[in-house]
């Protein structure tokens, strides 16, 4: 009775899209893993897993690592999220920058940093010993790879965190109060359970991002980490070792329990209670040891967050470093060797992020339109499936990709689709799609649907509302979500590590990865991250600002009620 | 339990370079049921959180049973708040929300449960106990906000427009369920509303507050029947105002004209005592009387008003009127001013149509005599 | 309008690098950034309609890949450190002849060792050698004296200090393991193996981990190929590098790769490689690494000091044997990786527990302590497959085999599992041991 109208076609074209793109290679991974040589189903590969020390060490590894971050992430971030909202401190802003300087950097280039300053003869370390005679094992094994993901993924916890402590309402903490509450019992009881959700929900995120991670621990030699494993079980032994396979399934399911898990405690926990015109928390001042101790432990963060940016930034500039606090001299031969030899890698950087920002912003704006604008049968499983890439560890996502085209030629060449980098550009699409989606999600949502409704009376086709009322004023959220999805595809590391095949598809993160291999290239390697958190931290600007100057705009068009 | 007297002596209140209280002295007796009432902006509800502790006074004293205790903090105090939008806590049940107070004071734990028990079983919500708020309605929600604070047994009661967040008709019933319970425990109670009528029904006396100052302190009656100005003759119902000028002042009497000529004579005793150190020949006043004090008649002889000496007769036309149930309110315009009558509803009648020709009387001795 | 322009470019642009042109030479390699731009910018020089693509992976890495291409999608070269890689390249078909690309120039032999493979499918390109790199600062600040020879690196005082990586990631470290193999024989070979892993801080991911470690500071010294040695020292970095006589000089070498796209302009790069001017590169600075060609060939353009490898092969005590290295090429990795690579810490805390004791018993060689030490000794640093198995071509067969078939791998990892577990109780006993003799 109903013809296939637009809205139809446009979503089982999105499908179709996630299907090949997401559905499918991830299925493979699954298949793979669980059939043997003859093709038949079989459990026998993760019977091998689970009697392989070393998987089960991996696996345990990963957990311990994964939990050990996550819970210093905490640490740190509580204490700086609670002075933001509790005290009246002009801090606050130092908080905020805090707050974002990790995730500019490419963590592999930091944890580079790290290692010459925190390293077994890093400055630090050289100087602790000369005078105290002790050394920091800071960096040592599995403690370098929790250090370098601590200090990257805190900022998650600091943001919800301090969200969720925004928005408790102040007499909440009053009526405790005045019942005779206060301090620690105070906190305990009453403010830190209100603010659970939000800490939950950054420390499940920091949880999954260093479980999944590949990038740090290779760079650091932990090898006996599940991540590392499935990627040089894959590389050394073949694309038909199994075992790569069985890894990859225990990485994605345990993403994805975590996740649930996480879920499942913040249900029906909405505790959001701030109403309109009701004050948030009451700011108290700082006495004034409160206020030295207070300025103490954020100096002390702030030292430590900015000491990889000013390692790479030192080395970068090195001619010579080794075995002293600082560089032997400065030059700026590095720059220059970057500029001449990998001008492409810049030009790669930007052709694949740009893309695949671009189809995240088209596949996120229809699957908004389709989701809060339609009444397609079946049209959350959009938001789903597209959201389910974050669970999926790009690592794996690339393993996918590489063992689903495997063999498959570009129609009308000869080339062999996993040699061109049209699947490194949809690997980044795919895995940042879930955070454009939220941000045209949010930004449809603002937009209150009696604007195109009117546009509707006034004659206009649901393409041409479409295009004239609804994304104009949806730009400001599609342009954030357009900066998002490509600061953080410019600094991906663990899918681009399995699906470059050439030094000319090379993107900046592969380059540093690349230059880092070897002495002299440290220098180079070290600019190129120079560059690459100089774009990424402009990048992060330029959205912040779109989206300050949208809200100001918009402001206007919203309709009261 | 000890009832205890709350006194406020020359307590101000500042907000940087704003002015929130000034010179507030009140006293309040033991066991008394005091109002505080004042348009939102008038500092009832920063009084009231002074009080309770989460403003701290600039100067002046605030004192619970003779004793000053303006420095103590607000965990110290003893004295229970009920707040506005009751701020009970989602993450714990009605009788978690309802003990927390015993449990910062570590009582022991059967006392605590009996005590519990038996505050859950005055406010009437005992088989809620193990509900959390998000499932209970506002009613019940504001019950569990009573309870938690008056399970502590407080020296004072605060309670921050208890009632502004319920429908009308559990607002009626809910402000004599407050009422007897504050009767029953005898703890002097203080709360703050923006509405009259809560005010005027519940309260044993009241003080109306106005851009921080207090403007007359005093039992519903006495502010209703002699407000002190204009903004309390305002706000504690409705009034009439009509615009006059001094004529001439008299031993015992004044002289007012109206504006179309017409005099009158009325006792200083009306005269608001503000104003009658004020007066002088020529200067501007208001006549008030309230609503239900002036009467009306079909204008059938087309008269012109009459000043006699018991009531001031003014002719006028019907531009409104509002059925309000038990009454209805007509609006009558004379020589240009406005008067508004309430008229007691007789069943099945509809007296005065729009545009219908009728005559205001209004008997001197209710006229009161206020300021511009 | 604005914007669809700009996907119009985008579009237009990703097409373009595509990369459509049929003149490209793929080449895989291990080498390092610094040499193969040299050799890319010097090849496209002088061959201006031929692309050089460079596939940046390790030895190991690079044999999966290839193996997993189809016939006709191969890259065209083969570039690695390790002779015995090109060995199970040829044996699995995947090379081809390279016979008439030799230079006439080069040797036929380094010492005892043939520079180009006697069937023709690969040649020698450069020549390398293995020894220690050290970090001059760090033996200065941490009183440690100038190694010579790989039997320095055992002692007491370099516990912690050394940096090593896993043949399975090296070529060139399995290079290493293989020469101290053969002059040491099996089992003693294992013994200063295992002690020298003992003595280690680290075993890192690639190759690139040791030198890299040592110039930055983070090891003293450790086994390195002696390019990446020397260009550091000649980057100005405090390191120095010393040939061990116990060394081999072994050619690297380049094949081409049977099934490729482009086979002529292949060749055309390999030949390049071999001329002249090609091995002219190998002596910059940045890459130091030893020409086949000799240096009568090349004079006027050996930087002054730079090494000899004709003398330095002629000093050597080993006689490489290749075929001997690829045939037990997979235990050889398997079995590193098992007991030294996924067991550090358990060895090293058993190394650390036997030299406490060693320094209490000083002297004492007899009693019941002593006997615990040697037992220790024993138990840490006895390899798991024994002179005898090693020797036994049926266990050889079993590594052999195909590792798609459910069986081998089940039987692989089984011995894989084995070894890992034993080590670990092997290494706790002894540290216990040691222990108890040093109280």
């Amino acid at each position: 009775m109903q013809r296939l109208g637009g809205p139809a076609l446009a979503a089982l074209g999105i499908l179709g899209l996630l299907s090949v793109f997401l559905i499918l290679p991830i299925a493979t991974v699954f298949v793979s893993a669980f059939s043997d040589a003859r093709g038949q189903i079989t459990l026998a590969h993760f019977a091998v897993f689970f009697q392989q020390p070393l998987m089960l060490e991996s696996f345990y590894n990963s957990l311990y690592v994964a939990l050990s971050a996550s819970v210093a992430a905490a640490l740190i971030a509580v204490p700086l999220a609670y002075l933001t909202v509790r005290f009246q401190f002009r801090g606050a802003l130092l908080i905020q920058t805090l707050g974002v300087l990790p995730l500019i950097m490419p963590p592999f280039v930091g944890a580079v940093a790290l290692q010459l300053i925190f390293g077994r003869s890093g400055s630090v370390n050289l100087i602790l010993n000369d005078w105290f005679g002790v050394t920091l094992p800071l960096m040592e094994g599995l403690n370098g790879v929790i250090f370098v993901e601590a200090l990257h993924y805190f900022p998650f916890i600091l943001m919800n965190l301090t969200v969720s402590l925004r928005n408790i309402d102040g007499a909440m903490e009053e009526a405790a109060l005045n019942l005779g509450a206060r301090g620690w019992r105070l906190f305990i009881r009453i403010i830190f359970p209100l603010a659970m959700p939000g800490f939950v929900a950054g420390m499940a995120l920091v949880f999954v991002k260093v479980f999944d991670d590949l990038g740090t621990p290779l760079v650091l030699g932990a090898t006996n980490m599940l991540a590392p494993q499935a990627y040089l079980r894959i590389t050394q032994v073949g694309m038909d070792d199994p075992m790569g396979y069985v890894i990859s399934v225990m990485m994605i399911v345990f993403s994805i329990f975590a996740m649930w898990l996480s879920v499942r405690v913040l249900k029906g926990r909405d505790y959001s209670t701030l109403q309109k015109g009701g004050n948030a928390l009451q700011q108290r001042q700082l006495s004034k040891g409160e206020s030295i101790l207070a300025y103490g432990w954020i100096g002390l963060i702030m030292l430590l967050v900015l000491s990889p940016h000013l390692g790479v930034l030192l080395l970068s500039f090195a001619s010579v470093w080794s075995f002293a606090p600082l560089p032997d001299g400065y030059t700026l031969a590095h720059y220059a060797t970057v500029f001449e030899q990998s001008p492409g890698m810049l030009s790669n950087t930007l052709l694949y992020c740009g893309l695949a920002a671009g189809i995240d912003v088209l596949l996120g704006t229809s699957i908004a339109y389709l989701i809060l604008r339609t009444k397609l049968v079946a049209r959350h499983w959009l938001d789903w499936i597209a959201s389910a890439a974050l669970a999926i560890p790009g690592l794996v996502l690339a393993i996918g990709y590489l063992r689903t085209f495997r063999g498959v030629l570009v129609p009308g060449t000869d080339v062999l689709f996993t040699a061109t980098w049209f699947l490194i550009m949809i690997a980044y699409a795919i895995r940042r799609l879930p955070y454009a989606l939220r941000s045209c999600m949010a930004a449809l949502q603002q937009v209150h649907h009696s604007l195109e409704e009117a546009a509707a009376s006034m004659g206009a086709t649901r393409l041409r509302t479409v295009r004239r009322v609804m994304i104009p004023l949806m730009a400001g959220g599609m342009l954030a979500g357009f900066v998002t999805s490509f600061i953080t595809a410019a600094v991906e590391l663990s899918a681009t590590m399995m699906l470059v095949t050439k030094e000319s598809q090379a993107p900046m993160s592969y380059g540093i990865y690349l230059y880092m291999q070897s002495t002299s290239g440290r220098g180079p390697g070290a600019a190129l991250g120079v560059l690459a958190i100089v774009a990424v931290a402009l990048g992060t600007y330029a959205s912040h600002w779109l989206v300050s100057r949208h809200q100001r705009l918009t402001q206007i068009h919203r309709p009261q009620g | 339990m000890k009832k205890v007297s709350v006194e406020c002596r020359d307590v101000s209140l500042s907000y940087g370079t704003t002015d929130v209280l000034k010179n507030i002295n009140l006293t309040i007796t033991p066991g008394e049921f005091f109002a505080l009432l004042g348009p939102s902006g008038s500092g009832k509800s920063t009084l009231l959180r002074l009080i309770a502790g989460f403003n701290s006074l600039k100067t002046g004293q605030l004192l619970v049973d003779g004793v000053d205790i303006s420095q103590v903090p607000a965990w110290q105090r003893d004295i229970g708040m009920v707040f506005q939008n009751y701020a009970l806590w989602p993450h714990m049940t009605v009788w978690d929300n309802v003990a927390f107070g015993l449990v910062e004071r570590r009582v022991a734990r059967a006392a605590l449960k009996q005590r519990v028990q038996d505050v859950l079983e005055l406010v009437g919500l005992t088989d809620y106990a193990q509900r959390y708020p998000g499932q209970l309605s506002g009613g019940q929600q504001q019950r569990v906000a009573l309870a938690r604070t008056v399970i502590i047994e407080p020296k004072v009661l605060l309670l921050d427009e208890p009632l502004s967040n319920l429908d009308k008709n559990l607002r009626t019933q809910m402000r004599q369920e407050l009422l007897a319970l504050q009767r029953r425990l005898g703890i002097t109670t203080i709360f703050v509303t923006h509405d009259q009528e809560e005010a005027m029904t519940t309260a044993d006396r009241m003080a109306v507050l106005h851009h921080g100052v207090v403007q007359q302190i005093g039992t519903p009656v006495d502010l209703f029947d002699t407000p002190i100005n204009r903004f309390v003759a305002e706000f504690v119902g409705s009034m009439n105002k009509l615009n006059a000028t001094v004529q001439e002042i008299l031993a015992d009497h004044l002289v007012v004209n109206f504006l179309d000529g017409m005099a009158c004579t009325i006792a200083k005793t009306a005269v608001s005592p503000s104003l009658l150190n004020a007066l002088r020949v020529g200067a501007s006043v208001l006549v008030c009387a309230r609503p239900h004090q002036v009467s009306l008649q079909h204008n059938t002889q087309s008269s012109q008003g009459t000043s006699q000496v018991s009531s001031l007769v003014l002719p006028g036309t019907v531009v409104a009127k509002e059925f309000m149930g038990q009454q209805t309110r007509y609006f009558v315009l004379s020589n240009s001013q406005q008067v508004m009558i309430d008229q007691t509803h007789q069943l099945g009648e509809t007296p005065y149509a729009v545009n219908a020709q009728v005559m205001i009387s209004l008997p001197i001795s209710n006229i009161k005599i206020l300021d511009t | 309008m604005k914007i669809r322009t700009c996907w119009y470019a985008a579009l237009l642009a990703a097409l373009t690098s595509l990369n459509l042109s049929a003149q490209t030479v793929t080449v895989i390699t291990s080498f390092p950034k610094e040499l193969t731009a040299a050799y890319k910018t010097a090849f496209e020089k002088t061959h201006p309609s031929i692309t050089l693509e460079i596939l940046n992976k390790n030895t190991v890495a690079g044999m999966a890949y290839l193996r997993e291409l189809p016939v006709g999608q191969r890259p065209e070269v083969f570039w690695v450190s390790a002779p015995d890689a090109f060995e199970i390249l040829a044996r699995e078909k995947l090379l081809d002849s390279v016979v008439d690309l030799k230079n006439p120039k080069v040797p036929e032999k380094i010492g005892a060792f043939p520079v180009n493979d006697p069937q023709g499918f690969y040649l020698g390109q450069a020549l390398a050698g293995y020894g220690i790199m050290y970090n001059t600062r760090y033996l200065k600040a941490n009183k440690l004296g100038t190694p010579t020879e790989w039997q320095d690196l055992l002692a007491p005082a370099w516990f912690g200090h050394v940096g090593i990586t896993a043949p399975s990631r090296s070529g060139t470290m399995h290079l290493t393991v293989e020469t101290i193999l053969q002059s040491d024989g099996w089992e003693t070979g294992w013994n200063t193996l295992l002690r020298m892993s003992g003595n280690s801080a680290a075993v890192t991911e690639r190759s690139f981990g040791v030198p890299d470690g040592v110039s930055n500071g983070q090891f003293g010294a450790g086994p390195v190929i002696d390019f990446f040695g020397l260009s550091a020292k000649y980057s100005g970095f405090p390191v120095e590098f010393i040939y061990p006589v116990q060394t081999a000089i072994v050619p690297a070498n380049i094949g081409l790769i049977s099934g490729a796209k482009n086979t002529a302009a292949g060749k055309q790069f390999i030949a390049f490689t071999l001329s002249q001017p090609g091995q002219e590169i190998l002596l910059q600075p940045k890459v130091s690494r030893l020409p086949v060609l000799p240096y009568a060939e090349l004079t006027g353009k050996v930087p002054a000091q730079y090494p000899d490898p004709q003398a330095l092969a002629a000093r050597s005590t080993v006689t490489f044997d290749n075929e001997k290295s690829s045939a037990r090429y997979e235990i050889v990795l398997k079995l590193f990786d098992q007991t030294i690579t996924f067991r550090l810490k358990e060895l090293q805390a058993a190394t650390k527990a036997i030299f406490e004791a060693e320094r209490k018993l000083k002297g004492v060689t007899a009693g019941p302590k002593a006997e615990m030490l040697a037992q220790a000794r024993a138990l840490a640093y006895t390899p798991l497959v024994d002179q005898k198995q090693i020797n036994d071509p049926a266990f050889l067969k079993i590594f052999s085999g195909n590792k798609k078939d459910p069986e081998v791998n089940k039987a692989i990892s089984q011995f894989e599992s084995d070894w890992n577990t034993r080590s670990k109780e092997r290494y706790e006993q002894a540290r216990e041991l040691a222990t108890k003799a040093a109280q």
